[in-house]
């Protein structure tokens, strides 16, 4: 008995330089927080108690609105995004094939990058005459050339697999010694066929599509709070090229601790490789679910270097976050800061995400048991 | 006997605190530290150590505004700070920045930088420089096309017949670069005869002054006369220029050095904003003043640095360093200014342009530059084809009567 509170008074201590830190810039910070909240502090006059006038006034406000909704609508499209790539490469990078330590360090890197860094390089990419728009310029033009190569691949490989049917040879339809005969062919045909002139690139326009300095939302036609901001597509897209990797390596380790014991007796009793995966590896990895949803709802919900680093190249409303309203409200520039609004809208996007996360683990754990 | 070493060890202590006096001053980061160090060095700080003053610059990195508002709240703010003109209304209704009527003398200034400080007959900052936009054109594409260079007596018309020309000699050159953003384009609506502000503090952007700049501006982009920056990989006029492949960028004098470093063999001229439909030129006037800490323990030794880093000296220094543009108005008749470079060339136009026709300074009252984003959104969406003019103004408006109510 004795020996345990010595030991617990131990922990304490270990624990003392961490919790002084986090009583004085955590604890302290958030009850002035609070308290500022329900206040018109302007970090220069007394503040006065307004009550819930705040709260009721980032109600009225447009931009606040804009900025909610674009959180809500980012944070639920990025996380079931990033949530089930992540479980699709993971799989894909458990297979037993040689060099797959090099395609793991490889996909890996766009999460060691630096964020700022990768959302100035995809803001050239979304560029009017950047490179997104460029490749699908290129798609357009040589769509005649690639759908011919595509239609003599399939028409080859085709009448190849029927070919060595008809001799009774047991050829699959994808049969890799065939396929790269008819890959090959395919290409020397396509070549053959534009050298000639019957297969050419179209004349298409510039494709001129506005990804950035724009209010348009999509879908075109959907209420307010179903659309997402062109701007804010463009950034979701890079949001999910970066965290993808994280949670798939989460999701690797997890898998490679699944028991073989239960794959075997899953092929045993007749499984396939689709219904191992669904009916093994999916419930196996329920906790390590969680975990990536918890840590992709808050990380989205909280989404704010992407917003700064775009700046003024993309309309605010179009890309506002409640994380950027907050300090947009905080340092309007040329008046004085507007703490208890800004402080009231911290506090409504802290109580959301806290609500998102319990209803989330509610929904995940009964599942779990 | 005791108690009289004691006390004059204490007096010796007082007078060395009081005879070295330490200045801080909190401003940019960048080159800013360098600048001010050097400013020090070769100029200043000889005299201000012979009256036992020293100078500690105290950079704020990242956003200014941020870390000055925190300095200002928590007392920590230095003795002397930056007041950039556009947010100059907030950090003067902190009440941490101290009238200078009667402690400093503003006549030497030029007047609208000093209007642009005054609040309620108050001046809160004296302008340590200032820079307004130009006409800088690269020579060689004006030669090549056969037209004449810009001139200052170019109207609209005429100067848009000379982008014409250029762009007209291959598919990707184009006669200016077009910023779809008011920080540019504020000066053709000024030109227009238009007003940012009416006396009720409403801003009117259906004012058929304001339409027509609109309307001008985007019908040079649409029939190819002007590029908007990024439809060429650039994020600013000056980036164009540097291309070679662009006429006419308008900047002010930071233009230079961006152009000494990245584009050396560029030959360049500089002249004025073209005369707009109101027969006037329109100008911006872009400005960091000098503003005294309220609750400095060291008022009158702050007032001092002020006057020393104001100085005809210290700003014919900066001058010639080709770092900024004075803001002193006897330093007009420079014989720097007419040592006949391209450089001081645009010195010169820059200098000048703060006097010449509608000038408005870059400050948009207490809504600060939250109020350029109707307006670049219109601008962004008329001159990328994706809204009418009417529309996107009338849309414009909307957003802007919202701004100003909040």
């Amino acid at each position: 008995m004795r020996q345990s509170r010595a030991d617990a008074r131990a922990a304490y201590l270990f624990l003392l330089p961490f919790l002084v830190l986090l009583v004085v810039f955590f604890g302290y910070a958030a009850v002035r927080a609070v308290y500022f909240s329900f206040t018109d502090y302007d970090m220069f006059s007394r503040p006065e108690w307004v009550g819930l006038s705040n709260y009721r006034r980032l109600f009225e406000d447009a931009l606040f609105l804009s900025a909610l909704r674009n959180s809500v609508v980012y944070a639920v499209v990025v996380t079931t995004t990033q949530t089930f790539l992540a479980l699709v490469m993971a799989a894909v990078l458990n297979q037993r094939i040689r060099g797959i330590g090099f395609f793991r360090s490889a996909f890996y890197m766009p999460s060691i990058t630096s964020s700022v860094v990768i959302t100035l390089i995809f803001l050239w990419m979304f560029q009017r005459r950047g490179v997104i728009n460029y490749l699908i310029e290129a798609f357009q033009r040589y769509s005649p050339v690639l759908g011919a190569f595509l239609l003599l691949a399939v028409g080859l490989q085709l009448v190849q697999v029927l070919i060595e049917r008809s001799r009774g040879l047991p050829a699959g339809w994808l049969d890799p010694a065939l396929a790269v005969v008819s890959l090959l062919v395919a290409g020397a045909g396509t070549w053959l066929l534009n050298g000639i002139g019957v297969v050419y690139p179209r004349e298409v326009p510039t494709f001129d599509f506005v990804w950035l300095q724009t209010t348009d939302a999509v879908p075109a036609g959907a209420p307010f709070w179903l659309q997402a901001p062109l701007p804010l597509v463009a950034i979701m897209i890079q949001n999910v090229f970066t965290t993808v990797p994280t949670f798939m390596l989460m999701y690797l380790a997890a898998m490679q601790d699944v028991p073989r014991s239960q794959y075997e007796a899953a092929a045993l009793d007749g499984a396939g490789p689709v219904q191992q995966f669904f009916y093994v590896t999916i419930p196996a990895l329920r906790p390590v679910t969680f975990l990536v949803l918890t840590l992709g709802t808050i990380g989205t919900l909280k989404m704010f270097d992407q917003v700064a680093v775009f700046g003024n190249a993309v309309p605010l409303r179009s890309m506002v976050t409640l994380a950027y309203f907050v300090y947009d409200r905080m340092f309007p520039g040329a008046s004085l800061p507007q703490v208890g609004f800004a402080a009231a809208a911290a506090l409504f996007l802290a109580a959301l995400t806290l609500i998102v996360v319990l209803i989330q683990r509610r929904f995940v754990r009964s599942e779990a048991v | 006997m005791r108690k009289a070493i004691v006390t004059a060890l204490l007096l010796a202590l007082f007078a060395g605190t009081a005879w070295a006096q330490n200045i801080r001053i909190m401003g940019y980061g960048g080159n800013d530290p360098a600048i001010v160090v050097r400013l020090l060095e070769e100029v200043i700080g000889d005299e201000l150590e012979a009256e036992g003053i020293t100078l500690t610059y105290e950079p704020l990195e990242g956003d200014y505004n941020a870390a000055l508002f925190n300095a200002l709240s928590a007392g920590t703010a230095a003795d002397l700070f930056y007041i950039p003109v556009e947010t100059a209304p907030g950090i003067i209704a902190t009440g941490k920045v101290l009238p200078l009527n009667g402690l400093v003398d503003v006549d030497p200034f030029i007047d609208s930088l000093v209007e642009a400080y005054t609040f309620d007959g108050q001046v809160y900052g004296i302008a340590k420089d200032f820079n307004s936009l130009a006409v800088v054109y690269n020579k060689d594409l004006f030669d090549e096309a056969g037209v004449a260079y810009p001139d200052e007596n170019d109207t609209w018309e005429t100067f848009a017949d000379k982008l014409r020309a250029v762009s007209a000699l291959d598919d990707d050159v184009y006669g200016a670069c077009f910023q779809p953003a008011y920080d540019r384009f504020g000066a053709f609506a000024l030109a227009a005869g238009w007003q940012p502000f009416d006396a009720d503090g409403h801003t009117d952007l259906l004012d058929p002054a304001f339409v027509e700049a609109v309307e001008w501006y985007a019908s040079l982009v649409q029939e190819g006369a002007a590029v908007l920056p990024a439809d060429i990989g650039q994020g600013w006029t000056g980036g164009c220029l540097a291309t070679d492949q662009v006429g006419v960028a308008f900047e002010g004098a930071w233009v230079l050095g961006f152009l000494r470093d990245e584009a050396p063999n560029l030959q360049y001229g500089a002249t004025f904003m073209p005369i707009g439909p109101s027969g006037q030129r329109g100008n911006m006037l872009y400005t960091v003043a000098w503003g005294v800490n309220a609750d400095s323990p060291n008022r009158d030794a702050a007032i001092r640095v002020l006057e020393a880093l104001t100085s005809p000296e210290a700003q014919q220094w900066v001058l010639e360093q080709g770092l900024a543009i004075p803001s002193r108005e006897a330093l007009a008749d420079n014989p720097f200014f007419d040592t006949g470079t391209p450089d001081a060339e645009a010195n010169r136009v820059v200098f000048q342009g703060a006097s010449d026709g509608n000038v408005a300074p870059f400050a948009f009252g207490t809504v600060g530059t939250a109020w350029m984003n109707p307006i670049n959104d219109a601008l962004v969406a008329v001159l990328s084809g994706q809204a009418s003019v009417g529309d996107a103004l009338a849309n414009a408006q909307r957003e802007m009567d919202t701004l100003l109510q909040r």
